[in-house]
């Protein structure tokens, strides 16, 4: 057992370089690339553009999680970037938006979960049992009141 | 070897995840009915399972495919998987930005909607089950990676706060997928809240519960699926934003005032 058990410390997982980033994400791609072809219609080629291109921006946007220093983690970078790139008035944004037309969202978020469900660490397991049917139902509560929440706000103002 | 090398050496990680994606998209979206609308389960969701089912820690028979090592190298992997599934859906959001400003103060209102946990989820914690302080880590937020760095800087994670936020990070991580899937899925064919307000509601700040959510909604409504994504896609970018000020400045404090006012007497300030 190592540090990198504990699940969700800041200071489990040690902070990857730019290359390894760069490589890692190359691996994911593939695999987003295999499941790509299986959910969809798309031909390979059409995939592999559309991968492509998102694979360009989540690298944007983790070299500006580096360079700028707001502390906003890199998902909210690469969200950012992947919007600019196809507003309506940025150049060149329908043929982005064609080429990762092929690609299916929800296809994407498989592997990440995948990963996720093999990352369990025991002492998550053993946190699960020690916590208990209490945390289980408050925890049940934390995302309907949420979620609820949200919606009813919203529904308010719109 | 760089650790990378290592990371991407582990291969046996890789084929697995690789041939779960493949089982899992081939199974696609079913679909199954209940009495007040339906519930759908997607590949994700399979995927989460079949990666559990491999996993030494879980099942015990499954360590010799998988070891701890690999365990440990599939951590840093989530985050950068979730990194082209995020990316895809900036492209959704931009296309669609004129009807997001459109939308914005609600967009931005239902932000405050996420204090829904301490409304629903802290009274029934302390006053029903009886809980101590750890029902203020549990209940102050959804207990997401930014929430549990907060309960750390202030209390520790040893402190009965941090077992709270980490055993509600806990269920979320094993269920959250499963339980937003579900809730989206019964309440867009309820007809209590409106799609749009449902869209937004999806953006709890983690990608993969996003998913679910929002994946859950877009196949139950799927003449608005353009729409759904653009909404709780843009819902999320905003509370990658803001969550951890709402959390500190307003959450948090809240929390802890209501647990002065409702808490066990000893623990009265």
């Amino acid at each position: 057992m190592t540090n990198s058990d504990i699940p969700a410390d800041p200071e489990a997982d040690p902070k990857l370089g730019i290359a390894d980033q760069a490589l890692l994400l190359t691996a994911v791609c593939a695999i987003g690339l295999v499941g790509n072809t299986v959910a969809t219609d798309a031909t390979l080629v059409q995939s592999v553009t559309g991968i492509a291109i998102l694979y360009v921006i989540s690298m944007i946007g983790v070299l500006l999680t580096q360079l700028v220093p707001f502390g906003l983690p890199s998902v909210a970078w690469i969200s950012l970037v992947g919007i600019a790139a196809t507003l309506p008035w940025t150049p060149g944004s329908a043929w982005v938006l064609e080429q990762v037309g092929h690609v299916n969202f929800l296809t994407l978020a498989t592997p990440c979960l995948a990963y996720a469900g093999i990352a369990i660490a025991r002492r998550e397991i053993e946190i699960a049992k020690t916590s208990g049917w209490k945390i289980f139902i408050v925890a049940l509560l934390v995302m309907t009141g949420t979620y609820v929440g949200s919606a009813m706000v919203a529904d308010l103002f719109l | 070897m760089t650790r990378t090398g290592e990371i991407l050496l582990d291969w046996r990680l890789h084929a697995s995840v690789l041939a779960i994606t493949i089982i899992a998209e081939l199974i696609g979206v079913i679909a199954v009915p209940i009495a007040i609308g339906s519930i759908l389960l997607l590949p994700l969701l399979y995927a989460f399972v079949m990666g559990l089912l491999i996993n030494p820690n879980v099942v015990s028979r499954a360590g010799g495919w998988l070891r701890q090592r690999e365990v440990r190298a599939a951590s840093p992997l989530i985050v950068i998987a979730i990194m082209p599934f995020i990316a895809k859906f900036g492209t959704i959001i931009g296309p669609s930005m004129e009807q997001i400003v459109a939308a914005g103060p609600a967009l931005i209102l239902q932000e405050l909607g996420n204090l829904g946990t301490i409304v629903l989820a802290f009274p029934i914690a302390v006053l029903v089950l009886r809980m101590g302080r750890e029902s203020v880590g549990a209940s102050f937020s959804v207990a997401r990676e930014p929430n549990i760095a907060i309960i750390a800087d202030r209390y520790g994670l040893k402190s009965p706060e941090g077992a709270g936020v980490m055993g509600v990070y806990v269920i979320g991580t094993l269920f959250g997928t499963f339980i937003f899937a579900i809730l989206a899925s019964v309440l867009a064919t309820s007809g209590l809240f409106s799609v749009e307000a449902l869209a937004m509601a999806c953006g709890i700040g983690s990608g993969s519960m996003m998913a679910a959510c929002s994946g859950a909604l877009a196949h139950a409504v799927p003449a608005m699926e353009e729409q759904i994504l653009a909404l709780a896609g843009a819902s999320n970018v905003l509370t990658y934003a803001t969550g951890m000020y709402l959390c500190i400045f307003v959450a948090l404090p809240l929390t802890e005032k209501l647990y002065a006012l409702m808490g066990p007497k000893e623990d009265r300030a």
